[in-house]
């Protein structure tokens, strides 16, 4: 019953998004649907969304590295920037982009990370911004550090960024991480090759800026990400 | 490309990630899903987030329609609580309408409704939304019956899960939902909301989400 309906999403390539379980992720299990999900016809409800959540998801955070006036965080202060396009390359204007991530020792300011490394009373690591007419984020913080996922089997975590970006409409969602270019750990990273596509992989590290290409004392990445746009979500007739 | 301070605009100009084979013409790849992992920021949530009937957390809730909470348990297999799992509801204003391009009559949508929420679950894996009861609307599809799209994030999900709450009040509607009818007959009442004592004089519905479990019992999903 449910193969006749119209396939009105653009299917999105599998083998460009990560396939579970994953070993030594023991929540891939625990929290995978048995069941196939339903194919379901797109009505309005799943082609619309909010336009615009900066009244909502308040934008405005953007500097992770200074939790006060000279309360610098302890680590190597980067700038990450890019841009959120949709599938035909546009920019997608007014994005709601939220980011978190461990501190420089990799430990979360979070009451549920409860390893031993330490906290920095200047880091918290969450901000959020909101993408200007080019698309473009952008946010001061700190390098985070690597850390061991417990009762992994020794699996490290690659200094990471977390991503979650709210385009317009319900479609253009977007639950990332960014990784940083050159680290040893990525090749290892079982989230990273989660992704069978290898060049879907290399969309999330980011890109260097060249030292010689930034004017202030900070090491510039540039990370740009795709959300489902036009393809997804076709006009009504 | 240089940057002289705050803000500037660092490496503006990088062509999108893409892979290199791609023909010119070709869509761009969109970015592949992680997991929120176990430490998605509590300090997002401000209070009203949960509230989908509020345009910010300082905004009255909007005038239209019958008030209502929508609250449950999020569980994984073993039917244990989902610990800081977040969930993101979308939704119909009270007359059916959304506030955008694709709804034909959105320059009548009520403008006091956001028609959209998040909310997190605690220790116990249970959260609440408040809203107003959504309207039906007519769709090319089929008539849709009153429902709220719900999108689970949680560690160990690595693509967000998407799923719809119907309510009880509309039978016959729900028994033509082009969506519900989806799924084979035994299971269509799994995501139909149940009611529960009122509080503070707005009616409540329970919706739990088993997210792993038997056939007969884990809430069924649809694909993104």
């Amino acid at each position: 019953m449910t193969t006749d309906l119209p396939d009105l999403f653009h299917p999105i390539d599998e083998a460009t998004q990560p396939q579970v379980p994953i070993e030594g992720y023991r929540n891939t299990v625990l929290r995978t649907p048995r069941r196939a999900p339903f194919r379901r016809p797109v009505t309005r409800s799943e082609l619309t969304g909010p336009l615009d959540l900066s009244a909502k998801l308040r934008p405005g955070d953007d500097n992770l590295a200074l939790a006060g006036p000279g309360r610098v965080a302890i680590g190597q202060l980067i700038h990450v920037s890019g841009r959120v396009l949709d599938e035909d390359g546009r920019p997608v204007t007014g994005a709601i982009v939220e980011i978190w991530q461990a501190n420089a020792a990799g430990r979360y300011f979070n009451p549920i990370d409860t390893r031993e490394a330490p906290l920095d009373p200047n880091f918290v690591g969450n901000g959020r911004c909101r993408t200007d007419a080019d698309g473009r984020f952008g946010f001061f913080t700190i390098k985070p550090g690597a850390y061991p996922v417990p009762d992994s089997g020794r699996w490290w975590r690659p200094p990471h960024i977390h991503f979650s970006v709210l385009g317009p409409g319900s479609l253009a969602r977007l639950v990332t991480q960014m990784y940083f270019p050159g680290e040893p750990l990525n090749a290892l990273d079982r989230l990273i090759l989660s992704i069978p596509d290898t060049a879907a992989q290399q969309q999330l590290v980011a890109r260097q800026v060249p030292p010689t290409e930034v004017e202030g004392e900070w090491l510039g990445f540039v990370h740009d990400m795709v959300l489902r746009g036009r393809h997804a979500t076709p006009p009504l007739p | 490309m240089t940057g002289a301070g705050r803000g500037a605009r660092i490496g503006a100009g990088r062509e999108p990630a893409t892979p290199a084979a791609r023909l010119p013409n070709a869509p761009l790849v969109p970015t592949g899903w992680h997991t929120i992992g176990p430490f998605f920021p509590r300090t997002f949530f401000q209070v009203g987030d949960n509230d989908l009937a509020r345009l910010s957390a300082e905004a009255a809730p909007t005038a239209r329609g019958e008030r209502i909470r929508l609250i449950g348990h999020v569980l994984e297999e073993g039917a244990q609580p989902c610990v800081n799992a977040v969930l993101e509801a979308w939704q119909a204003d009270a007359a059916g309408r959304f506030r955008h391009p694709h709804d034909p009559e959105a320059h009548l949508a009520d403008p006091d409704f956001l028609g959209w929420g998040r909310a997190w679950t605690d220790a116990e894996g249970r959260y609440e939304f408040r809203t107003v009861m959504p309207g039906g609307y007519r769709d090319r599809a089929g008539p849709r019956a009153p429902h709220v799209n719900i999108a689970v994030l949680a560690s160990g999900i690595m693509r967000r899960l998407c799923t719809t709450v119907f309510f009880p009040d509309f039978a016959a509607a729900n028994a033509a939902d082009p969506v519900l009818c989806c799924l084979p007959e035994p299971l269509r009442p799994l995501l139909v909301a149940r009611p529960e004592p009122d509080a503070e004089g707005e009616r409540v519905f329970r919706f739990d989400l088993l997210l792993r479990g038997a056939p007969q019992e884990e809430t069924p999903f649809f694909l993104d």
